[in-house]
């Protein structure tokens, strides 16, 4: 039972890494390899507004989201446009932009004890003998109204809409009036206030220090890659496949296989089925 | 005039694509461009809709092919060549484009709504209630996914998307290109319907029979070159068009 419990909160935590760059992956085609640092200066953002600001967790959270997505929104129009439609340009400036986020913070002292977030709910519950704690109830509930939220706003919202338009097909897209680059900058933007999003709850589950986003930026990739990198149901199918796989491992094996589980599963996947299990393309792969 | 092009030229590279060409589009027409397969058809269509800049502009990015646009295209008197194709859009002015480009994992109606993009929810109910008057068939297949129906239905909905964007000048790259008789004629009904709604029409064949009797007039365009021109009976007396486009 304890595999099961633990093995759903590692899934939903993996989805919540991937949804963002999946996201901007599936409606605008670019591979936002500054995602994991994004993801850290979220908890570097909220540690600051909260600490420094002294704001509450209640209204530092949604700056955080603002700040990051403006951040994501500025990335493209400020650097990405020049290199919009070259694969390799794309991936080495997202890249480029990400290993600079994170030497930033790695430079400033962003590392070390006192960079820890407060838990939102202080208490456990237990569901079949299992204990949980507040703060991973709070991740899957996050999880699964990420989830939700999104289906709607996908399916009933004009900016939705045009995202999946977008996403389908651009040359028609644009022949309506949809216009690709307003479009992809709003992919990129909320992208980036998903990672946002993910640091805020599950970031005070253990320490920050900036490495973490190369790893965050790993986990993502993996999830993408495996579950198809345009397929929302294959990137929740892979972030259980991985999850469930990675607390086996940790439990049964040992905790460093926390990392090498994802690393393995994108080489099989490559190797085995190189457009993810419910992907329908074959970019990325050949980008990475 | 609804639109004035005058003397475009387009060069891929150095390739000439459209050699100094000239048509006119009066309000509530349907006028054809007829060609054969490299004529320039697609080209023409795709400069005056606009999405040869967008096209232009990816080939520029990225140090690829040249794309040279020179000429006039006025859209109700006003100077259009360099304006980018979602202005060209709030304009009116709608490119249907070759082989039916649909949302293919959407179903018929998300399809019309992401084509909406720009309109007022009630404006948008509104005209998806219009289609579905125009092609009842689409209202029966509005839960199906655009990727599982026909070549016919896809191109009913392909126009029906362009619809959604109100067009006021329609342009249909080759929208029979493909499709059997029967719903050639019905598709060919229909585009004189849409006419008839107030909605001015410029489309391109390379097979004009199926369309001739909802045209007004013509042009005949081969390797980008205006050969002829003229209206329905005009093109219909001309042996060269009737042999080369007619199949008579």
């Amino acid at each position: 039972m304890w595999l099961i419990v633990y093995g759903i909160i590692s899934s939903v935590i993996l989805a919540l890494y991937a949804v963002g760059f999946s996201l901007t992956y599936g409606v605008s085609g670019l591979p936002n390899f500054a995602h994991g640092a994004l993801y850290i200066l979220g908890g570097y953002a909220i540690w600051n507004l909260m600490n420094v600001a002294g704001l509450s967790i209640i209204a530092a959270a949604p700056l955080t989201v603002i700040t990051c997505g403006l951040l994501g929104f500025g990335l493209y129009w400020g650097l990405l446009l020049r290199v919009r439609g070259i694969p390799l340009s794309e991936l080495v400036v997202t890249f480029a932009a990400g290993v600079a986020i994170l030497e930033l913070l790695t430079w400033s002292g962003f590392y070390g004890i006192r960079y820890s977030l407060p838990v939102f709910w202080e208490e456990s519950i237990e569901i079949f003998s299992v204990v949980i704690d507040g703060q991973r109830i709070l991740v899957l509930a996050t999880g699964v109204a990420l989830v939700i939220l999104l289906h709607l706003f996908v399916r009933h919202t004009r900016t939705g809409l045009a995202f999946r338009g977008l996403a389908q097909n651009e040359r028609t897209a644009l022949s309506v009036g949809i216009e690709a680059d307003w479009i992809g900058s709003l992919s990129v933007a909320m992208g980036s206030g998903l990672a946002a999003v993910a640091a805020v709850v599950v970031l005070p589950l253990g320490m920050m220090e900036a490495t973490i986003g190369y790893e965050v930026l790993i986990y993502a990739l993996a999830v993408a890659i495996v579950g198809g990198l345009e397929s929302t149901t294959g990137m929740v199918l892979a972030s259980f496949i991985i999850g469930f796989a990675q607390t086996a491992a940790a439990r049964y094996i040992g905790p460093k296989w926390m990392i090498i589980v994802p690393l393995a599963a994108i080489v099989l996947v490559l190797v085995v089925r190189p457009s993810g299990l419910l992907g329908k393309f074959k970019e990325l792969e050949e980008r990475v | 005039m609804m639109l004035e092009v005058k003397n475009l030229l387009v060069f891929f590279e150095n390739a000439l694509a459209l050699n100094d060409l000239s048509i006119e589009v009066k309000p509530g027409e349907i006028v054809a461009v007829l060609g054969s397969n490299s004529a320039g058809k697609t080209t023409l269509m795709n400069t005056i809709s606009g999405l040869i800049l967008d096209r232009k502009k990816k080939e520029d990015r990225r140090n690829g092919e040249r794309i040279t646009i020179m000429g006039e295209i006025r859209y109700e008197g006003m100077e259009i060549s360099q304006m980018w194709p979602s202005k060209r859009v709030v304009q009116g002015i709608v490119l249907c484009q070759e082989r039916h480009p649909v949302f293919r994992d959407s179903d018929v109606l998300e399809n019309l709504k992401i084509a909406g993009y720009l309109s007022t929810r009630r404006a948008m109910r509104e005209r998806i209630e219009q289609i579905f008057r125009i092609f009842p068939l689409l209202e029966r297949l509005k839960r199906r996914s655009a990727g599982l129906l026909s070549g016919g239905e896809q191109q009913m909905l392909a126009i029906g998307i362009a619809l959604m964007a109100n067009p006021r000048l329609l342009l249909m790259d080759e929208p029979l290109l493909g499709l059997s008789p029967l719903m050639q004629a019905d598709l060919a009904r229909a585009i004189a319907e849409i006419c008839r709604t107030g909605i001015t029409i410029l489309l391109s064949e390379q097979f004009a029979r199926p369309i001739m009797p909802i045209v007004d007039r013509g042009y005949v365009i081969e390797n980008g070159t205006l050969v002829f021109s003229g209206t329905r009976d005009e093109l219909m007396d001309n042996p060269e068009v009737k042999s080369a486009y007619l199949g008579l």
